[in-house]
């Protein structure tokens, strides 16, 4: 098959995902609801202390909110595409895996349209706060109108990453078949750190936020160069470089953890 | 004796995973680390309140100890899994009362937690932070009541979310909903006298304040002892509401599968 013929029975997938999920409307309703609200509480957790505090260690209320909304943009991109590889206990844990590996297709490619999410409620908040963060900062002629064309395209590149971590994270399940626990340290705890400026925490941890766990490269190493012109231009063809790289580590040892898959039965 | 066989059972059986369990300490004290660090990154500016830097310090790691008390509890209390394979309509039959029978299991289980989460964490951050212990004795019998009704609320809080999985699907939803306003109204990262008034009056009509912010407050040696009230207050409010939710649910049992 070609990669067109790929990607149109991908859309197809997804299209018939979102069909699927239209049949339980209250269920969808209340599900974007809560959705919502756990998103607007994390976001009001940050608020709070930056309009409390105004400044943490130098960066300004602009700037945080920019690397809050960069990181809620990447992270609605990577989990709209490819939530289910996120929820792969699921399927580890009940034996459902058996059933897409018999399929002609990438397993891949027939786990993700799985169940496709629409995240409008965080495309609205992480979108309106990057424009919050950036008008301010517009305002204060602190950075030019070519800083939205690069928001955009770190927000790619951080969905990248971000997908690659998880990826990498939910293969471990093929050893372990639980992953939550590793998932906590690699996917929630890795991304709710760089929310802040990595410089808040001890050189240990800000080098594992960098290199181990790379959240830092989505939003804090690109809003260096975006927002205060530190680096160099450099940094954005390398993130694109790094994030490519990321992918195909994670899709390498994805490959080869599916080599070591035992199912556990129904 | 029946209800202390099933807490004790629920305890045994989490013994079996004390090895993955302390592993999982680990990543839970990252999280309070990592907090307690942009804490430290805040006070070095700024003068902390009542609490100062070190005292915020302390905050933090209690009650990143005290969630796997008040807030860590089974998503449902098991429940929606069972609406989910029909077990439920068993458990209906049962000559005892569901919210007491899943309420006994629960303890068993937060009890494991106390001892195998709540203590090893705590300790990491004792030593890592060098925090004090509260001076005098009596202190620790009020945040022993404090955490035990924080426990029993947040029992009922996942007892009633567990309910809703007979009408919705989504139940898992409100779980992570309710985790969220843990998060933020219950004082997890920030002390509620912070948070903007009308936040404030929010959290002070609600249970969650004395899930977390209650004990911690008491912990630290703050005088709020009068508070435990609102703990009772809330506890009798909440073993009612699951009292009627119980009578809602035996009306019609759907199950979604086998």
């Amino acid at each position: 098959m070609t990669t067109r013929s790929w990607l149109s029975l991908y859309a197809l997938l997804i299209r018939t995902s979102i069909k699927s999920r239209m049949q339980y409307k209250f269920n969808f309703i209340l599900a974007s609801f809560l959705a919502a609200l756990i998103q607007i509480s994390e976001f009001l957790m940050v608020a709070i202390v930056l309009f409390k505090f105004g400044a943490i260690q130098g960066w300004s209320m602009h700037e945080i909110g920019y690397l809050f909304a960069v990181m809620t943009l990447s992270k609605t991109l990577y989990r709209t595409f490819a939530d289910e590889v996120h929820h792969l206990e699921h399927y580890l844990v009940n034996g459902e895996l058996d059933q897409l590996l018999t399929r002609p297709m990438p397993v891949l490619l027939a786990l993700m349209p799985q169940k496709f999410r629409i995240m409008l409620g965080e495309v609205l908040q992480g979108g309106f706060l990057l424009w919050w963060s950036l008008h301010g900062m517009m305002a204060a002629g602190q950075v030019g109108w070519s800083a939205v064309p690069q928001s955009l395209y770190i927000i790619v590149t951080g969905a990248v990453i971000l997908f690659s971590i998880g990826l990498a994270t939910a293969t471990f399940g093929f050893w372990t078949t639980r992953i939550t626990e590793l998932q906590n340290l690699t996917e929630d705890a890795a991304r709710t750190a760089a929310q802040y400026p990595l410089t808040l925490y001890p050189k240990w941890m800000s080098s594992i936020l960098l290199i181990v766990v790379p959240v830092g490269l989505v939003n804090y190493i690109p809003s260096l160069y975006i927002l205060r012109g530190e680096l160099g231009v450099w940094v954005l063809p390398a993130l694109a470089g790094v994030a490519l790289l990321c992918l195909c580590l994670s899709l390498k040892f994805w490959h080869f953890g599916l080599t070591k898959y035992q199912s556990t039965g129904s | 004796m029946l209800y202390f066989t099933l807490a004790s059972k629920a305890y045994a059986r989490n013994l079996q995973y004390r090895g993955a369990h302390m592993v999982h300490n680990i990543a839970s004290a990252m999280f309070g680390f990592m907090y307690a660090c942009i804490w430290l990154g805040l006070g070095a500016d700024y003068a902390l309140g009542d609490y100062g830097t070190q005292g915020m310090v302390g905050y933090i790691a209690f009650t990143q100890a005290a969630l796997w008390v008040s807030s860590f509890v089974t998503n449902g209390l098991g429940i929606p899994q069972a609406v989910r394979t029909g077990h439920i309509s068993l458990d209906l039959m049962r000559p005892v009362h569901l919210f007491s029978h899943l309420m006994a299991k629960e303890w068993g289980q937060i009890a494991y937690q106390f001892v195998y989460k709540s203590i090893p964490i705590y300790l990491v951050y004792y030593f890592a932070f060098s925090l004090q212990l509260p001076g005098k004795a009596v202190t620790f019998l009020y945040v022993a009541i404090a955490l035990a009704g924080a426990a029993y609320l947040s029992i009922c809080i996942n007892y009633l979310i567990g309910a809703s999985a007979l009408w919705t699907t989504e139940s898992s939803w409100l779980y992570w909903g309710n985790h969220a306003m843990i998060n933020l109204l219950a004082g997890f990262f920030i002390p509620i006298e912070w948070l903007p008034g009308w936040l404030q009056t929010i959290a002070w009509w609600s249970p969650y304040p004395y899930l977390l912010y209650v004990p911690t407050r008491i912990y630290l040696g703050f005088d709020d002892v009068s508070y435990l009230w609102g703990t009772l207050l809330w506890c009798v409010l909440l073993t009612l509401t699951c009292l009627l939710a119980t009578g809602f649910l035996r009306r019609k049992v759907e199950v979604q599968g086998g």
